[in-house]
């Protein structure tokens, strides 16, 4: 049954110009800020490609996100699918699955960016796939992030910001850090976290604070559908 | 077998439906009549599970098709893509698809885009989807609004054919009597979410007056 979810899913979101405009912005942004990145540092690093689409990723992905399940609300057919009766969490998973491969397919053409980098240069390939890695967990999560968001509202711009919002604040966690919570805060950061692994590490720490979030989101947004039965 | 028990279920302190008893046999046609806002729709999501009613308890024999009172359809997919799915979801085998197809005629638009038929023909589509299985319980609300006059002697026929043919309990929210009398063995009254009526077919004779009376009585009540 997530099978045909998924299979909707996909179909109903290529059949939408979002993925296309969402796939032209973040290539040509992401494209342009790490030519222009290579030109200032004068070398062939693929290190600062991760940062720059990962923020693209947490501004982004959330446009992906935003009707998935407010959209099906709004039109009645999620009261079709709870009618059957549909279970949440395969409604949920599998929506998270559609727009997590989706969001890879977007971001698909950045893995030219290494591939062309090794015709000027000799890249370090260790740091190329921990950094993409890094990126497909930043995926996961804020696609969890934006399911969430989706499900606890029939509108899909209030989604969509709500989602925006969450990713940016756990984006920006570690620069606005003060004495006394600089522990705790920095901790909630995908960009300290993202930073590691486009470092070349797999810290298990950091691999597990991407899970944490995609499974605690993924979870509530199960609990907010089955909400609207009370 | 569609059955409510003392159904009762509150928003935000305002009671929509209170204490519901209804029971719709298999093969019967049971018409929902009631003025705007009386829990018709209330009533039919707490029976599907849609919504948890306060109070009550209600038994619908599965598989159950539902037709909402939107047009419930996916528009990014195409009428097929849109059947292809619910019959997935519901465990139905796809070539049913073309069975409720015919049945509700829209076998020739199988091929396009929801986003490109027109709203009848939506509403169409997703009467067939309704059909898929072919359901043991049919919850229909408003099924024909949006269709021309010949699709609702068309629509009422399908509806007709679901409960005779295929032996479904059929419960439909309609605000037109007309229709109710057209095809229903029997139609229920609901006013401020209570049953005031329950008439069979034998006296819908005099169906619009005991129906402007019932309104008026419980709207002064």
């Amino acid at each position: 049954m997530i099978r045909a979810v998924v299979r909707k899913e996909l179909a109903v979101l290529w059949a939408s110009p979002l993925p296309y405009a969402v796939a032209i912005v973040f290539n040509a942004v992401a494209g342009v800020l790490f030519v222009d990145q290579l030109v200032g540092r004068r070398q062939a690093v693929v290190q600062p490609l991760f940062p720059i689409a990962g923020f693209l990723l947490v501004v982004l992905v959330p446009v992906l996100t935003m009707r998935a399940i407010a959209d099906e609300e709004r039109s009645g057919t999620l009261d079709v699918l709870q009618s059957i009766p549909v279970q949440a969490a395969t409604l949920v998973a599998g929506k998270w699955i559609g727009v997590v491969s989706t969001a890879a397919a977007v971001v698909a053409p950045c893995l030219l960016m290494p591939l062309l980098l090794s015709w000027w240069g000799d890249p370090d390939w260790g740091p190329v796939v921990t950094g993409f890695l890094g990126l497909a967990l930043v995926v996961a999560a804020t696609a969890a992030i934006g399911l969430l968001a989706s499900a606890c509202t029939s509108a899909q711009a209030v989604a969509a910001i709500v989602a925006m919002f969450v990713g940016l604040v756990l984006w920006f966690a570690q620069s606005t850090q003060t004495a006394s919570a600089a522990g705790a805060v920095a901790r909630l950061s995908i960009s300290d976290r993202l930073h590691s692994f486009a470092g070349g590490a797999i810290d298990s720490a950091d691999a597990g604070f991407f899970v944490l979030i995609t499974v605690s989101a993924l979870v509530a947004a199960t609990v907010c559908v089955d909400a609207r039965r009370r | 077998m569609i059955e409510a028990r003392g159904l009762a279920r509150s928003f935000g302190g305002r009671a929509a439906v209170r204490g519901v008893d209804l029971r719709v046999e298999p093969g019967e046609i049971v018409g929902f009549v009631g003025p705007n806002g009386a829990g018709k729709t209330t009533t039919m999501r707490c029976l599907l599970g849609v919504l948890r009613p306060d109070t009550g308890s209600t038994q619908v024999t599965r598989p159950v098709g539902y037709l909402p009172e939107q047009l419930a359809v996916y528009e990014g997919l195409s009428a097929r893509g849109h059947l292809r799915y619910l019959a997935r979801m519901k465990g139905v085998a796809v070539h049913d698809i073309d069975r409720v197809a015919q049945l509700t005629d829209v076998a020739d638009l199988l091929g396009r885009p929801i986003s490109r038929l027109s709203r009848g023909q939506r509403q169409r589509v997703a009467l067939a989807g309704s059909l898929l299985g072919p359901p043991a319980a049919l919850v229909l609300d408003e099924p024909t609004q949006g269709l021309d006059p010949a699709q609702v002697v068309a629509a009422r026929d399908v509806i007709r054919r679901a409960a005779r043919d295929d032996r479904a309990a059929v419960l439909f929210s309609t605000h037109l009597l007309a229709e109710a009398s057209a095809i229903c063995d029997r139609v229920v009254v609901l006013v401020a979410g209570r049953v005031v009526a329950d008439v069979e077919r034998a006296a819908f004779g005099d169906l619009e007056e005991r129906f402007l009376r019932l309104v008026g009585e419980a709207t002064l009540a």
